[in-house]
């Protein structure tokens, strides 16, 4: 069993990544189960999914302490996430940050320290996204480069996961999001 | 075939196959998805109506007609809709007839947390309650046909984390169901005393045949092992996430929650000494094992309000002696920064709380997007109850703030779908009894969409985009019903907006306003972005207070004092923020 957990914020699109991951799985002839944070908090607010993959799933939740890998689109958000990580997992940290109001406001300071460490006990992996996304020739691709990361470490085969993003991207922005994975599948 | 689908979808699809005909609905997280997913099955009338009430007497239409029915909305739509609804459960139903409830235990967005079993119990219908994909197909179908069967409305409660979560489903093909037409019959379909007598025995009689039948229906699972003295009673995703624990227990799962089996219930409690109920929110199955007589457990083992994760059932079982040792976890979820929720970049609301804030006036507000005005943030909108309430509850506090001496002027605002959903009503009622000493100013958001719930069309949207067909002009239709101080304001024209603030507050009367800057996201407005000039910038934070999300503080290079910088990612090109600056700092890029 994989569980994997996906946060960000509202707006950034991790329904579509669920759906991805859920398709895939059932590509792959795999049992899923998912979560989507759908409501108020999709303006700009906190927002999460999940994905549990195996060969039978009973409860969409991630047990506290049982997420294997951690997606965080944004890094403050993955902070938030840590307390559901087992020990070694993965964290894939999207460098850009979205700052929220108390932040915005000089409330609050954006918690950069704590964002650092946890490198200490999880095998963190950085990456501008959006930057790659840019690259790839489409900002908006900047969710299928961490899913292309997220792909390297899933017992799924690559073609399928290829497969689901083709049927999922409209088909002018199908080159920009192929490319996006695979920026993503071979990340360092 | 299988795929994988929401529980939302799922419902859909088990409405398709099972050869429905007509669905109707109000949006509402969680269920917003249902109606969306039947527009793709061309073989089904649908339609979000202007309410829920609406929705359900539409639905009803249909199924009086002897054609598969259902109505779907979030739990507190089933308020709007329960005047009509308690009195067609009196009918026999003639084409089945679901009402689908999404429920939000937790509430991650909605008012309030009331569990609809209870008003399903109320309406005298029998309940499904499904805990996953498969299930929410396969119980929309078994629905339909019990519906049929005992000649009863059914209700399908489902729960949010049920509405979103995606599981495998197996599809099937659709069973045509013929129309049956309608036969007119007054002692069925009106109900006129003394045609209302009758029914009252007949609701009891078809319960009861309901009851009987909860003995054997394959949907309540009985999963006994061996050398137990305990069974768990649950249903829904509380089973699922029971057997993540994999307890040592007995399981009785409930796919009908009400009514129950009382044989089978009794044969139960003699053979298991300890039983223990399993549900979230109310105490509703447990209550109904104690109505029996049947002693059990429950809500002093989990919470009443709020999900019950795999954790929370945990600890409620340790309290037993069901599971050992689970060790003190960790919140899932670490204390650090919060992130509330924030009107889009280039959002149509956001001008007009900017203005109200400075004007410091008391601010009703109702509920839309325009209800993140009460958060922190923004400190600028003070009352917030049900959809429509701003209207009433303006009036009434008006009224006895003239009467206690207090001129202070009333502002209220809302959305145009909240106004044609239930707003329009109160202000109707706002031309009775008119005081020359009111001061209600009521601002109407005209954003041309229902945009707090994903952006789906209403009653005036027509007049912005062709996609819709309605076109109903507000400003006329107040004129129609009397209201003569009603004026339109371009809120992206901050000056005008001001002014128009503090000419109706600063007079006595009852005014309109209405704004007429349709929602940024859904209409996906984007103009060349603003950038700040850090020359110019002299850090006063205006803008900053404006909440935009590209808009921030910044360190640049070579000046000490941090000035302002917007993100030209995020940036939709709005123009408030330049509007509010007072040095002209931020500036249009070319
Ligand atoms: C009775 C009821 N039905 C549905 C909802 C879900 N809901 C929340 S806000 C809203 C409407 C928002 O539309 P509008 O008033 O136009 O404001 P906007 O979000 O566009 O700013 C709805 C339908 C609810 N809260 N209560
Ligand atoms: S969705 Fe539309 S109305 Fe809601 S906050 Fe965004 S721009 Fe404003
Ligand atoms: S112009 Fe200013 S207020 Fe408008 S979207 Fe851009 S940063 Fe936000």
């Amino acid at each position: 069993m994989k569980n994997i957990m996906v946060a960000g914020v509202g707006g950034q699109g991790l329904v579509l990544a669920t759906k991805i991951m859920a398709e895939a799985a059932l590509k792959a002839g795999l049992d899923v189960k998912t979560n989507d944070v759908v409501g108020l908090s999709q303006r700009g607010g906190m927002v999460w999914g999940s994905a549990r993959i195996g060969k039978e799933v009973h409860s969409p939740n991630i047990p506290v302490g049982e997420a294997d890998i951690l997606l965080g689109m944004e890094p403050l958000e993955a902070l938030r996430w840590k307390g559901l990580l087992r020990k070694g997992a993965i964290v894939v940290i999207n460098e850009k940050r979205t700052y929220p109001s108390s932040v915005l406001l000089e409330q609050a300071e954006y918690p950069e320290k704590e964002i650092g460490d946890l490198e200490q006990d999880y095998v963190v992996i950085r990456v501008d996204a959006v930057r790659e996304a840019k690259e790839a020739g489409n900002i908006k691709a900047a969710n299928t480069v961490v899913l292309g990361i997220l792909a390297r470490h899933m017992d799924i085969d690559r073609e399928v996961w290829e497969e689901v993003l083709l049927e999922n991207v409209p088909p002018k922005a199908m080159d920009a999001n192929i490319k996006a994975f695979n920026i993503g599948y071979e990340y360092q | 075939m299988k795929s994988v689908m929401t529980g939302n979808q799922a419902i859909a699809r088990g409405f398709w196959e099972a050869g429905g005909r007509l669905a109707a609905s109000y949006p509402g997280s969680p269920t917003v998805e249902m109606l969306e997913s039947l527009k793709d099955y061309d073989e089904i009338y649908s339609e979000f109506s202007v309410n829920e009430k609406v929705a359900l007497e539409v639905a009803m239409g249909a199924s009086f007609y002897g054609a598969r029915a259902m109505a779907s909305m979030k739990h507190v739509g089933v308020n709007i809709a329960a005047d009509p609804l308690m009195t067609f459960t009196q009918t026999k139903i003639n084409g089945g007839f679901v009402l689908v409830s999404g429920d939000d235990p937790g509430m991650a967005s909605s008012q309030n947390e009331q569990d609809n079993r209870m008003f399903g119990k109320f309406a005298n219908m029998g309940i499904l309650y499904p805990g996953n994909s498969q299930e929410a197909k396969d119980y929309m179908k078994i629905a339909l046909e019990m519906s049929e069967n005992f000649q009863m409305p059914m209700l399908l409660d489902i729960t949010s984390r049920v509405c979103h979560s995606r599981s495998m489903v197996d599809t099937g093909t659709r069973v045509e169901k013929e129309i049956s037409g309608f036969s007119p019959d007054r002692e069925k379909y009106t109900m006129l005393p003394p045609h209302t007598f009758k029914p009252q025995h007949e609701m009891k009689e078809r319960m009861e045949k309901l009851s009987e039948t909860a003995y054997d229906i394959p949907i309540n699972q009985l999963f006994e092992k061996e050398g137990t003295d305990t069974l768990i009673v649950t249903s829904g995703l509380m089973y699922y996430n029971l057997l993540e624990l994999d307890p040592d227990v007995s399981i009785y799962k409930l796919g009908m929650v009400y009514p129950l089996s009382e044989r089978r219930m009794r044969e139960l409690a003699d053979k298991y000494s300890k039983i223990i109920v399993l549900e979230e929110m109310m105490p509703f199955i447990e209550n109904e094992l104690t109505l029996l007589g049947i002693p059990c457990r429950g809500k002093d083992l989990f919470s009443f309000t709020g999900e019950l994760h795999i954790e929370d059932i945990g600890k409620g079982l340790e309290k037993v002696g069901i599971i050992e040792g689970s060790e003190e976890l960790e919140a899932p979820r670490v204390q650090t920064v919060p992130r509330p929720p924030m009107f889009c970049a280039g959002c149509p609301h956001r001008p007009v709380f900017d203005v109200l804030k400075k004007a410091k006036v008391r601010v009703i507000g109702d509920i839309g997007c325009y209800s993140m005005a009460a958060l922190d943030q923004w400190d600028a909108s003070d009352i917030m109850i049900s959809m429509g309430a701003s209207v009433g509850i303006t009036k009434g506090m008006n009224k006895m703030m003239r009467r206690n001496g207090d001129q202070a002027p009333l502002v209220s605002v809302i959305g145009d779908g909240t106004f044609f959903h239930s707003g329009m009503t109160g202000f109707v009622n706002l031309l009775h009894q008119m005081d020359e000493d009111d001061n209600m100013t009521f601002i109407i958001l005209e954003n041309s969409t229902t945009a707090m719930t994903g952006g789906q069309h209403n009653a005036s949207s027509g007049n912005f985009t062709q996609t819709d067909d309605m076109k109903v002009d507000v400003e006329a239709m107040l004129r129609a019903i009397g209201f003569t101080n009603v004026r339109k304001v371009d809120q992206f024209d901050y000056k005008a907006m001001k002014e128009a603030v503090k000419e109706e507050t600063g007079r006595n009367g009852t005014s309109v306003i209405i704004t007429t800057r349709p929602c940024a996201l859904r209409f996906k407005i984007r103009e060349k972005n603003f950038y700040v000039d850090p020359k110019v910038c002299i850090g006063c934070r205006t803008c900053v207070k404006t909440n935009c999300p590209p808009i921030r503080m910044k360190e640049y290079q070579g000046i000490d004092k941090l000035k302002s910088f917007i993100d030209p990612d995020m940036c939709v090109g709005c123009s408030v923020c330049a509007q509010v600056c007072p040095v002209g700092a931020i500036k249009r890029s070319q």
